[in-house]
């Protein structure tokens, strides 16, 4: 899987870069609208992650281009803007989601996949990740072909897990995935602990083996 | 007390003073006057009396006519007298009137003459004007004119006060509406009185000053807070491939886990900045009506399974209503109280939202506040500093009501914290 990054912070384009690699896919990148454009001219890409402002224009300028040549790219803008403007443009000219900065790499890792999901099989998918398969369309998991029942947001932490698989994802990242700006309400992460705590219950009921794993002090792994 | 009032006052009561002067030197003056003129005829009377004696004199019965004439004139008597002296004496007596049966003041001229070789005692006499009469009159023309004086001094000030002060009351009362975040600056219309435009440019040079200062300054926190999102998003990207690194000690991992709690912080209050500079800007300026009801359930059926982890129970009771407003808007204000009431609620506490006639009361139950409950709305003002709240949930809810009108208020009563929002219809 292929990923264009059009950012022209360095220090947040290697990061990027260097936790999408961990996750297998093969990163790009373009600093400026000009490099940008050639670059989606020239090759194929399963997702890109567009900043709205670039050092030379507006990033939403590349979206119209896309859309001009009929390419189907899954784009993620990524803007420190967060202006409802820019969303609504960017949804409108094509733009698949809306990042606003600062956002935890995790969540950035989740968004990708779902979107290269929702490009390449029409969100018609299974994730499998040994034992456990998760039907996208269905929302429902099975563990081998017996079907676990899991709430909504023990769903959606699996999911999310599962983009995030042999990393560390902190309880943060977790709380704000969940609960969104409700996070904030949060003291302690009692909340996360009961949900990972349930979703690990369910399936190892299942017959899964524990791949959840704590990582001290910082937050869940989810691994062989 | 208006200003032309203030001005009318002294004016009035100067007047009033040179009126109440004026009688009594108007009187003296008149009198003097008066008595100079009868003194000058008196003189001429006796001059012409004596003279025309003088053509008399070979008279022998002239001493016997003399004293005919003393007991028939009214006012010129002759008596002998034994003063040898000439000395012309001018004063004023009281004589009785006969007529009208009172006593009249007159204007008598005494002096020795000689007729004959003989002395006489010469006295002309003229009636005068009565003093009474005189102090009257004048006193009646004076009551009169200060009547018209004031009068028409008041009746000039209403309509000066209108006309003239015109230009100066258009520019007070723009001046009284004048909002840094909302008008524009001050115009005021060219007038021909030389201070009034004075007063007009400076308060449009005071006002459009205030309002390029107030507008850099929005600028600035919005640019600001926008160049800080990128850097926030650099640092707890670094710590997220931090953490991916094997082999951290267990020091080491506190340590990234206390970094990341500061950068949530960071962002959090960054985010809110933003939002309040952009509530300032006007972008949120779409219109939608939508069911304000049903937005509150939602919001608060995703709340429940976080007040739950503290005991805290939440109920509602809503009636459906209508609003014409920036969705976004009301569900950040919805946010902001609903996450307020439950931050500050004691453990095991409650929560309770209601919406009835057009009014949302938000109340939680928590021992009363410490702070003043007047700056509640203010920035930054927090009441204690180990909450996870950015002090400025409720600066940012207090804004949106601003921008939609919406009038909210803070109470405690009964130990509950109660926040209400009134939706004008």
């Amino acid at each position: 899987m292929k990923i264009l990054i059009i950012e022209d912070e360095k220090e947040l384009v290697k990061s990027i870069g260097q936790f999408l690699r961990q996750e297998g896919y093969v990163c790009e990148v373009a600093m400026n609208v000009e490099e940008a454009i050639q670059k989606i001219l020239l090759y194929e890409y399963d997702c890109i992650l567009l900043d709205i402002s670039l050092p030379d224009g507006n990033g939403l300028y590349i979206l119209e281009k896309l859309k001009e040549k009929n390419k189907n790219e899954g784009v993620i803008i990524i803007t420190a803007k967060n202006s409802l403007d820019d969303r609504v443009k960017g949804l409108n000219l094509g733009a698949d989601d809306y990042l606003a900065k600062p956002f935890y790499l995790p969540e950035l890792s989740a968004r990708v996949s779902a979107v290269i999901r929702r490009k390449h099989f029409d969100g018609q998918m299974k994730i499998v990740f040994n034992e456990i398969s998760v039907d996208l369309s269905g929302k429902s998991v099975k563990v081998k072909d017996q079907a676990v029942e899991l709430t909504r947001k023990e769903y959606e932490l699996l999911l999310f897990l599962l983009s995030n698989k042999n990393r560390v994802t902190s309880k943060n990242a977790i709380a704000e995935h969940l609960s969104g700006d409700d996070a904030e309400l949060l003291d302690t992460f009692d909340f996360i602990y009961a949900h990972i705590k349930n979703l690990k219950r369910k399936l190892q009921d299942a017959g899964s083996p524990d791949y959840i794993k704590t990582v001290y002090g910082l937050g869940y792994k989810l691994t062989i | 007390m208006r200003l032309l009032q203030r001005s009318l006052r002294t004016l009035l009561l100067y007047s009033l003073i040179l009126v109440v002067i004026s009688v009594p030197v108007s009187l003296f003056s008149i009198s003097t006057i008066l008595n100079g003129e009868v003194d000058e005829s008196l003189a001429l009377q006796a001059d012409q009396f004596l003279l025309h004696i003088k053509s008399f004199a070979y008279l022998d019965d002239l001493e016997t006519d003399l004293k005919v004439l003393d007991q028939l004139s009214y006012n010129i008597h002759i008596k002998p007298s034994a003063e040898q002296i000439i000395i012309n004496k001018y004063e004023t007596i009281s004589l009785y009137d006969s007529v009208e049966s009172v006593f009249r003041p007159f204007r008598q001229l005494s002096a020795n003459v000689t007729i004959k070789g003989k002395p006489y005692l010469l006295s002309v006499q003229m009636s005068l004007v009565d003093n009474d009469k005189l102090v009257l009159v004048i006193g009646l023309v004076q009551t009169a004119l200060i009547i018209l004086l004031i009068a028409g001094l008041l009746l000039l000030n209403r309509s000066m006060s209108r006309k003239l002060w015109e230009p100066f009351y258009i520019t007070l009362s723009q001046l009284k509406a004048f909002e840094l975040d909302k008008s524009r600056s001050i115009e005021g219309a060219m007038t021909d009185i030389i201070e009034f435009d004075d007063l007009n440019k400076a308060a449009g040079n005071l006002t459009e000053r205030s309002r390029k200062v107030y507008l850099q300054q929005k600028e600035f926190i919005e640019n600001a807070s926008h160049e800080l999102q990128t850097p926030i998003a650099i640092f707890q990207a670094k710590l997220d491939t931090l953490m991916q690194h094997p082999g951290l000690s267990e020091k080491e991992a506190t340590t990234i886990m206390e970094l990341e709690d500061t950068a949530k912080r960071m962002a959090r209050l960054n985010k809110n900045l933003l939002l309040l500079s952009k509530i300032d800007n006007q972008q949120f300026s779409e219109l939608e009506e939508f069911e304000l009801s049903f937005i509150i359930e939602n919001l608060l059926s995703n709340l429940q399974s976080i007040a739950v982890l503290d005991g805290i129970s939440i109920s509602v009771t809503t009636e459906p209503i209508n609003i014409l407003a920036n969705k976004t808007l009301i569900e950040i204000l919805l946010t902001n109280l609903f996450h307020n009431a439950i931050r500050h609620t004691i453990k095991n506490g409650n929560v309770s939202v209601k919406l009835r006639d057009r009014v949302l009361s938000v109340s939680n139950s928590g021992i009363p506040l410490k702070m003043n409950a007047d700056t509640l709305f203010e920035r930054f003002s927090k009441e204690s500093s180990n909450t996870n709240g950015t002090g400025l949930g409720l600066a940012i809810v207090k804004k949106i009501c601003d921008t939609c009108s919406y009038h909210v208020s803070y109470r405690y009563e009964n130990s509950l914290h109660i926040f209400s929002v009134v939706f004008p219809s």
